[in-house]
């Protein structure tokens, strides 16, 4: 699906997270940016480590050599 | 940083705004007020009689009657639990009891339940020797009635070890030498009594040795268990007759029998008598059985009617007892009409207070009221942080390594997402992530009713930390989707696998290996990897790498938050001489890493990274020949490695002597020394906070802290680098296990047709899984995430020498002390 796309896609996940939350609970200004912290410090994390392996797998020098018996 | 500035202050994120307050209360109203400020629970008191001995405090009487009071219901405690009688309390029945009529009603109980249990002692007692009396009569009646019946006229005397050859039957030796008829005659006496089983054969040598042998002794076994009144326990007794002759050896026999606890009971000779005696023993021992019932069952009545109440009573005691300690922490005042007390409560406590004092007055009746006013404070106040249930866990985490200074960044803002997601990447099985899951949403369902019962000390910490282990399932299973295993099996949820055999008959698949031919596998470690050769070097690239790169992350994250915390402190100079020249150190060797790592992926270079980066500091203007990743790279290595040679001593020497400049400019001329200050009040407390502190400025301790924390962090960055690799090889160990688990146990046994082994090998793999995988793993992983966090990340920014807020609370008590 490309990195771009993907990283489009974690980008507006986590912007309907923050925005499912502030709907939801909304409690107030300090709450409500210590809510939107933790969503973004999730989503960065999360597409960090996609992020990671997908590139590592893009030009990848050694491919699979399968063992006997498969 | 406009847009920084423009934010509201993060919950969370610095501690609550604490004030320093004073309050005065009149005498009369101080029990009501200190009670009502333990409901409410918002308040630290200082201690201002800290140099006074516990004996030396105002309210010392009223706190030993409270002491005196719950050594009075641990007594019944015990008593209550000894009589095995289930507490069932009964929270309804709040009455409102007076502590005076508390403590009257205590010392009433108290008596009782002494005066029963020594009657009962006494009953026991003599129920157990009229037992005892029992057991002889029955044995030694038997040893008398053989005797008799073995009377030979002819021979009177005791005879040592002499056969008689006269009968044809084998007689014992008890009806040989007991031949005499009746003692008084021949001078033969005897004593019966009854002895513990394992002083018996002792007991005998010595009453053997001590009459030289003129004496026989005879034994059975009581046959049914005594109490032995000196243990308590249940023992064997043997019950034994000694025949002797002499008024002398008498004496020594008696002495013996005492010195060895045995207790001697008189048995009458003739058979008649004996029934006689043993009825009425009988009769006697069942009349004492049925006392002893009745005591029982009424004793256990009164304890039954105390342990309704004990819980409430207790907690009664302990709170009296919490609000005079507090007392004791306050001052008189010079008319001693007034107690005087200082301490901290949140500013947006300060309401709730005054309304709470408030009705204290009124419910008091007094006549004047309650005086609560702010006090400048030189001290540093207390930490305070409101956390929920969610937050708690994750708070305490932060906590145990240090509670963070008044008004310092709180990085268990950044934890909570952090230490899960650090715990996942040395996790990542999205299999036993889901049974994490499900032992967390157990947890966290049943929260009320787990709450409110009393835990073992690992379910304790469990139930604690439910929602820290939903996060870490959470995370975990996002993980295992990512490194594509379930229980160690990949599946191909996200599409087809990007590699294909060259032919389609596979022929060099085992040699060549597979070629891409696609775009790679959109989500996650492509599937076609699991049970490849070529697995390991692959998979372990990648999480090297990954570590250095979120290693790199997270640690930068910790520098920026220094960043924020010097600017909200103001301190410029931090901000100047200690987080860019961290910045540059960091990000110029590490962060440059990072970057030839992705440069390195997205070209699909060959070149080795370990080369590049020793050579970067061995052979800076070398060539790079065909490890260079991008034009210009060896010009960027070069002033890279300046700026990082450059930013050693940028933050090691200019803070210091900046700090000493600027503090000969703010004391020039107060170098005389402080006499008396017209500030200070004459009745100010000397313990109070408000005290000022003379600080002179040590040049030569501040340099040396700056250069220990300069050397700390350049030696660290390397080394926490390097301390990151630890996710990679956690991961590896995990995935490994998994692998063995499944292959060697669940695949070997399926392999076999008969069921009982495919039974048996599912259920050692899920007692592996469940046992190593879940439980050894799990707190494996969390240890060192929880090291990650405090070491490598809380290293860069935190200082964590706060205190925290402990309010007087009546709810902190029962906790407490439970």
């Amino acid at each position: 699906m490309g990195f771009l796309m993907t990283t489009i896609i974690f980008f507006v996940v986590g912007v309907v997270a923050s925005v499912s939350v502030r709907l939801c609970c909304n409690r107030g200004p300090s709450t409500n940016l210590f809510h939107l912290t933790l969503i973004i410090t999730a989503t960065v994390c999360s597409w960090m480590m996609w992020a990671i392996v997908y590139l590592a797998q893009l030009k990848p020098l050694i491919v699979p050599i399968l063992s006997e018996g498969e | 940083m406009k847009l920084f500035e423009d934010l509201p202050p993060m919950d969370h994120l610095r501690s609550e705004d604490m004030s320093l307050v004073q309050i005065i209360i009149p005498v009369e109203s101080a029990h009501r007020a200190v009670s009502y400020l333990g409901e409410l629970g918002l308040l630290q008191l200082k201690d201002l009689n800290e140099e006074k001995s516990p004996f030396q405090r105002t309210f010392v009487n009223q706190v030993k009657r409270c002491g005196e009071m719950s050594r009075k219901l641990r007594f019944f405690g015990d008593q209550i639990s000894k009589a095995g009688i289930t507490a069932s309390p009964c929270p309804a029945s709040q009455q409102v009891i007076d502590l005076e009529e508390l403590e009257v009603r205590l010392s009433e109980h108290e008596a009782e339940l002494l005066e029963m249990n020594a009657n009962n002692e006494k009953l026991q007692q003599t129920y157990n020797e009229l037992l005892e009396f029992k057991l002889v009569l029955l044995k030694a009646g038997g040893f008398l009635v053989a005797a008799q019946n073995h009377a030979v006229p002819a021979e009177t005397e005791l005879v040592e070890s002499k056969y008689s050859k006269k009968d044809d039957e084998s007689l014992f030796l008890l009806e040989q030498s007991v031949q005499p008829e009746s003692s008084s005659k021949a001078g033969l006496r005897f004593i019966s009594g009854i002895i513990c089983k394992s002083k018996e054969l002792t007991f005998e040598r010595m009453l053997f040795r001590a009459t030289r042998g003129n004496m026989f002794f005879n034994q059975a076994p009581a046959g049914e268990q005594v109490m032995d009144p000196v243990s308590g326990e249940m023992v064997e007794k043997t019950v034994f007759v000694v025949f002797f002759s002499g008024e002398q050896a008498k004496n020594k026999i008696l002495k013996i029998c005492q010195a060895f606890g045995a207790s001697c009971y008189p048995v009458p000779e003739e058979n008649s008598k004996q029934m006689q005696l043993t009825r009425e023993v009988s009769l006697r021992l069942s009349e004492l059985e049925a006392t002893l019932d009745a005591g029982n069952r009424h004793r256990n009545k009164a304890l039954a009617s105390i342990a309704s109440q004990q819980w409430n009573w207790t907690i009664m005691v302990k709170k009296e007892k919490g609000v005079y300690d507090t007392l004791n922490m306050l001052n008189f005042d010079v008319t001693k009409k007034c107690l005087v007390g200082e301490g901290w409560c949140p500013t947006f406590a300060k309401p709730q207070i005054k309304e709470v004092l408030e009705h204290a007055t009124i419910h008091s009746n007094s006549q004047v009221g309650i005086i609560f006013h702010d006090m400048d404070s030189f001290e540093s106040p207390p930490t305070y942080f409101r956390t929920n249930r969610f937050t708690h866990a994750f708070q305490e985490i932060v906590d145990a390594y240090g509670v963070a200074r008044y008004k310092e960044a709180n990085p268990a803002v950044y934890s909570v997402i952090t230490f899960p997601f650090l715990f996942a990447v040395m996790f990542g099985d999205w299999g036993h992530g889901l049974c994490l899951l499900l032992g967390s949403l157990i947890l966290i369902l049943r929260e009320k009713k787990l709450g409110s019962q009393k835990l073992g000390s690992f379910m304790e910490m469990a139930f604690g930390g439910r929602y820290v282990v939903l996060l870490m399932a959470l995370f975990s299973i996002y993980c295992g989707l990512i490194y594509n295993e379930f229980f160690s099996v990949p599946f191909h949820i996200f599409g087809k696998s990007a590699y294909k055999c060259l032919e389609s008959s596979c022929s060099d698949a085992h040699t060549a290996g597979l070629i891409k031919y696609r775009d790679p596998y959109p989500f996650g470690v492509d599937p076609r990897w699991r049970g490849s050769r070529s697995e390991l070097p692959f998979l372990n690239s990648i999480k090297m790498k990954m570590s250095i790169l979120l290693g790199v992350s997270q640690m930068n994250l910790g520098i920026i938050l220094s960043y924020f915390d010097a600017k909200f402190h103001g301190s410029f100079l931090d901000i100047r001489y200690q987080f860019m020249p961290q910045m540059i150190f960091l990000n110029s060797l590490f962060g440059y890493l990072a970057l030839l790592i992705v440069i390195k992926w997205c070209t699909g270079s060959q070149a080795d990274l370990y080369h590049v980066m020793i050579y970067m500091f061995l052979d800076p203007t070398g060539d790079l020949g065909e490890n260079q990743l991008f034009w210009g790279q060896k010009e960027l290595q070069i002033l890279l490695l300046l700026m990082a040679i450059i930013a050693v001593p940028w933050m090691l020497f200019p803070k210091p002597f900046i700090l000493r400049k600027l503090h000969t400019e703010r004391f020039q001329g107060r170098t005389y020394g402080i006499l008396g200050t017209s500030e200070m009040d004459l009745d100010q407390d000397p313990d109070s906070a408000r005290r000022q502190h003379h600080e002179d400025f040590n040049f030569s301790e501040v340099f040396v802290h700056q250069m220990i924390h300069s050397i700390e962090f350049v030696l660290g960055a390397v080394s926490n680098t390097a301390s990151y690799l630890r996710l990679w090889a956690l991961s590896l160990a995990h995935s490994e296990l998994s692998t063995v688990f499944y292959e060697k146990l669940l695949l070997l046994a399926w392999g076999y047709d008969s069921v009982i082994v495919r039974i048996a090998g599912l259920a050692v793999f899920a007692f592996a899984t469940a046992f190593i995988l879940l439980m050894m793993e799990t707190l494996s992983a969390f240890l060192h995430a929880l090291r990650l966090h405090w070491v490598e990340f809380m290293g860069k920014f935190y200082h964590g020498d706060g205190y925290k807020f402990k309010p007087f609370s009546f709810k902190l008590l029962a906790d407490e002390e439970d």
